[in-house]
C-alpha cells in the first residue's frame, strides 16, 4: 500500500542551526514559565511572545517576502513549530493565523487582503479565529446555517452562530465559513468564506464558553444583521467547501497533533529518571518509540506539503494515532507514579497530570473528531 | 542503480509471490517441490542479497537489500530465505564461504549480528503487515453479510482505519531504522529498538483486527491469513523480544533524564 508510505524528511545543516537558535531564544524568553503553564501547550496566549516570534522572522516563514514572509522551507517552519510546542511556549496569539488563516489568505485572498493582513500576521500582531463549527454543524460542517446575503450595495449581511471559537474574544479576524446561496439542503454547494473584522463589525457578539476546567478559550460568536464590506469575500463565491477543506488540511497536519501532552511526558521522565524498574523502562521506551515514530510520520506530511501533494489521508493517520498517544499518556503516567493529581500541588508532576487528564478529552475532538478521521482513512482505502 | 534495483525488486516480487501462492497451506511441501523451489530462489541470487559485492553479493546497498527482505515478508514462502540471507552475510563478514542450501536457524550471534537480524525481522514484519492489510481490504470488499459487503459497515471501516494506521506507523518506524543505519554513526541501535518496539505493537493490533474482520474463515488453516499472523507473532519476539528492545529504549531515555529528553527525540 504505497499510499501509506511517508516520505523521509530532508535533513540539512541549516535546519539544525535554526533549531539551536530557537532553543536559545526560548530558553531566554520563557524561562519563568512553570511546567503547569507549559502544559497548556498551544492554548497559552501572549501577544508579546508572538510579536517576539515575529521579530525573529519565525512567523509566516514560508510566505513570499512581499507579504512579510521569509521564503523559508516547510521544514524550517516545522522546526520552529515543534520546538515552541515542545518547550510549552504560549503560541496561541499567532497559532491559528500562522498555521491556517495566513496560508488560506495567501492562496485565495485578493491582493489588497494579502497586503493588508499577511504582514501583520508575520509580525505576530494579528490574531485569527476559526469560523467553522455551529450549534447544528459540528462534524457535519456542510450543515452550516449561518448565512451571508449580498446587499444591493455589494456588502454582506450575516446572520447565524459559530461555536467553539477558540480565542474568538481576543481575535482580530475570523475566516467565516457560511452559506451564501441556496437552501441548507444544497450542502456543499452555495457556501463561501468571508473575512470578518472581529473588532470593528457591529452585530457581532462574542460570549464565553467555559471548558471542564473552568477555563475560557472557547466562545460562541453570534452574528445578528452584521454587515461586512463588499471586499470581505475570501476566494471564490460558492467555493467555500473546497477552500475550507484545504484550510483543514493545514489544521490537521502539524506536530501539535501529538505534542499536546509532551509536558506530562517530560515530568514523567523527570520523576522516573534513572529508574531501574522494568515496568518504568518498558513504558517509557514504548512512549518514546511512539513519539519518535509519530514525529517521522508528521515530517513526512510536511514533505508531502512541500512537494505539492495532497496530504489529507497521511495527516488523518498522524492525527488519529497522535491523539490516541496524547490521550493515553495520563493513564500510563498514573500507573507508574504513586501521586495524586492536583492542580495546586507543588509537585510539577502532580499538577501537570491533573491538567493533562482534564485537557485530554478534547484531543480527539478538535480539528476533526476521531470518527471523521477514520472515515477519511477508510475512504482512501476504497471502502466508502 | 535505481533501475537495476527496481528490476530486481520486481523479479523478486514475481518469484516469491508465485512461490508463496503455490505453497500448500496446512501440509508440508513435497521433497521434490522443496528442492525445485529453493533452486529458483538460488538462481535469482537472493540468498546472497545481504552480502557485500566484494564477498560475492550483487552490490546492493544494505538499505536496498533490506527492501528485498521486506518483499520476503510480503510473500511468505516455506523456505527460510531471510535466515539464509543473514547466515551468508555473517559468514562473509567472518571470511567464510556462503552456506550451502537453506539455513534454518541462526545461532551464536555477536551483538552486532543480532542487531542486523533484528532489523531484518522488522523489515519482514513491515512486508507481512502490508500483506495482511491488503488481504483484509479484499476480504471485506468481497464478503457479503446482511445483503451488503462488510466494507459498507461503519464499524468495519473504522476497524480497518485502525489497521491501516498501525501498519503505516510500524512501517515508518522500520523504514526509519534502515535509513538511520545507512547514515552510520551513533543512534542506529536506538532506532532499531524504536522500530522493534513500535512495529511489535503494530503487529499485535493489526493481527487482532485482521482476524476479527476475516471472521471464522480466517481462523481456518486452509486460509492464508494465518501464515502471516503466526509468523508475525514469532518474529516480533525474535533477536530480542519486543519487551527487551522496548526496555533498552526506555533505559536509555531514563538514564539521560528530563532535560536531555527532547533533544534526544529530535536526533532519534
Amino acid at each position: 500500500m504505497t499510499l501509506l508510505t511517508f516520505p523521509a524528511p530532508v535533513e540539512n545543516e541549516a535546519t539544525e542551526i535554526l533549531r539551536a537558535e530557537v532553543r536559545t531564544f526560548l530558553a531566554e524568553t520563557i524561562a519563568t514559565r512553570t511546567p503547569l503553564e507549559r502544559a497548556e501547550s498551544w492554548n497559552g496566549f501572549d501577544r508579546e511572545f508572538s510579536r517576539a516570534m515575529g521579530r525573529r522572522g519565525w512567523l509566516g516563514m514560508t510566505w513570499p517576502k512581499e507579504y512579510g514572509g521569509h521564503e523559508r522551507s516547510a521544514f524550517e517552519r516545522y522546526v520552529v513549530v515543534e520546538e515552541t510546542l515542545a518547550a510549552g511556549a504560549p503560541v496561541a496569539a499567532h497559532w491559528i493565523a500562522d498555521r491556517q488563516s495566513g496560508p488560506t489568505l495567501l492562496r485565495h485572498g485578493t491582493e489588497a487582503q494579502k497586503r493588508a493582513i499577511l504582514p501583520r500576521i508575520a509580525a505576530g500582531d494579528c490574531v485569527f479565529c476559526i469560523g467553522m463549527s455551529e450549534p447544528d454543524a459540528g462534524s457535519d460542517l456542510a450543515a452550516t446555517r449561518t448565512r451571508a446575503e449580498r446587499q444591493g450595495d455589494g456588502s454582506w449581511k450575516v446572520n447565524g452562530t459559530k461555536l467553539w471559537t477558540t480565542y474568538g474574544h481576543e481575535a482580530d479576524y475570523m475566516i467565516l465559513f457560511c452559506r451564501t446561496s441556496g437552501p441548507p439542503a444544497d450542502r456543499h454547494k452555495g457556501t463561501s468564506q468571508l473575512l470578518v473584522d472581529m473588532k470593528a463589525t457591529p452585530g457581532v457578539t462574542v460570549r464565553p464558553i467555559y471548558d471542564v476546567m473552568g477555563q475560557h478559550h472557547f466562545n460562541e460568536v453570534h452574528f445578528e444583521d452584521a454587515v461586512l464590506p463588499s471586499d470581505a469575500l475570501l476566494g471564490t463565491e460558492g467555493q467555500g467547501w473546497a477552500q475550507v477543506m484545504g484550510e483543514l488540511a493545514y489544521e490537521r497536519s502539524g506536530p501539535e497533533r501529538f505534542l499536546s501532552s509532551i509536558q506530562l511526558l517530560i515530568e514523567l521522565i523527570g520523576t522516573l529518571q534513572g529508574s531501574e524498574s522494568v515496568a518504568a523502562q518498558t513504558a517509557v521506551g514504548r512512549l518514546f518509540s511512539h513519539l519518535v515514530t509519530l514525529r517521522h510520520m508528521s515530517r513526512g506530511v510536511a514533505a508531502l506539503l512541500d512537494a505539492g501533494e495532497d496530504p489529507t489521508v497521511h495527516a488523518a493517520i498522524v492525527k488519529d494515532l497522535g491523539a490516541t498517544f496524547e490521550q493515553d499518556l495520563p493513564d500510563i503516567a498514573r500507573s507508574l507514579v504513586d501521586e495524586e493529581p492536583d492542580l495546586q500541588s507543588t509537585s510539577d508532576f502532580a499538577a501537570v497530570l491533573a491538567y493533562t487528564t482534564m485537557a485530554a478529552p478534547a484531543f480527539s475532538l478538535r480539528g476533526g473528531t476521531r470518527e471523521i478521521l477514520r472515515g477519511i482513512i477508510a475512504r482512501q482505502l476504497g471502502l466508502r | 542503480m535505481d533501475d537495476i534495483s527496481s528490476i530486481l525488486y520486481e523479479s523478486a516480487q514475481r518469484l516469491l509471490g508465485d512461490l508463496s501462492e503455490r505453497a500448500p497451506t496446512g501440509r508440508a511441501l513435497t521433497d521434490e517441490d522443496r528442492a525445485a523451489g529453493w533452486q529458483r530462489i538460488e538462481e535469482m541470487g537472493l540468498p546472497v542479497a545481504l552480502v557485500s559485492e566484494g564477498a560475492g553479493g550483487f552490490g546492493l546497498s544494505e538499505a536496498d537489500a533490506f527492501r528485498l527482505v521486506r518483499i520476503c515478508g510480503r510473500n511468505i514462502v516455506p523456505w527460510p530465505l531471510v535466515e539464509t540471507m543473514l547466515a551468508n552475510r555473517f559468514a562473509a563478514e567472518s571470511g567464510s564461504e556462503p552456506r550451502e542450501g537453506p539455513v534454518e536457524t541462526l545461532s551464536d550471534l555477536t551483538p552486532g549480528q543480532r542487531e542486523t537480524a533484528a532489523l531484518a525481522r522488522a523489515m519482514q514484519m513491515a512486508g507481512a503487515l502490508d500483506a495482511i492489510l491488503d488481504m483484509t481490504i479484499s476480504h471485506v470488499q468481497e464478503r457479503q453479510q446482511f445483503g451488503r459487503a462488510l466494507a459498507k459497515f461503519q464499524a468495519v471501516q473504522h476497524s480497518l482505519a485502525i489497521l491501516a494506521s498501525e501498519v503505516a506507523a510500524g512501517q515508518a518506524a522500520a523504514d526509519h531504522a534502515v535509513a538511520r543505519r545507512a547514515q552510520g554513526g551513533e543512534g542506529a541501535t536506538l532506532a532499531i529498538g524504536i522500530a522493534r518496539a513500535r512495529i511489535g505493537e503494530a503487529c499485535s493490533k493489526a493481527t487482532a483486527v485482521a482476524h476479527q474482520l476475516h471472521g471464522a474463515m480466517g481462523y481456518a488453516q486452509e486460509h492464508r491469513l494465518h501464515l502471516y499472523t503466526t509468523s508475525l507473532w514469532k518474529w516480533r519476539d525474535e533477536f530480542g523480544t519486543q519487551v527487551w528492545w522496548t526496555r533498552q529504549v526506555g533505559r536509555e531515555v531514563l538514564a539521560s533524564g528530563r532535560d536531555a529528553f527532547w533533544p534526544m527525540v529530535t536526533v532519534a
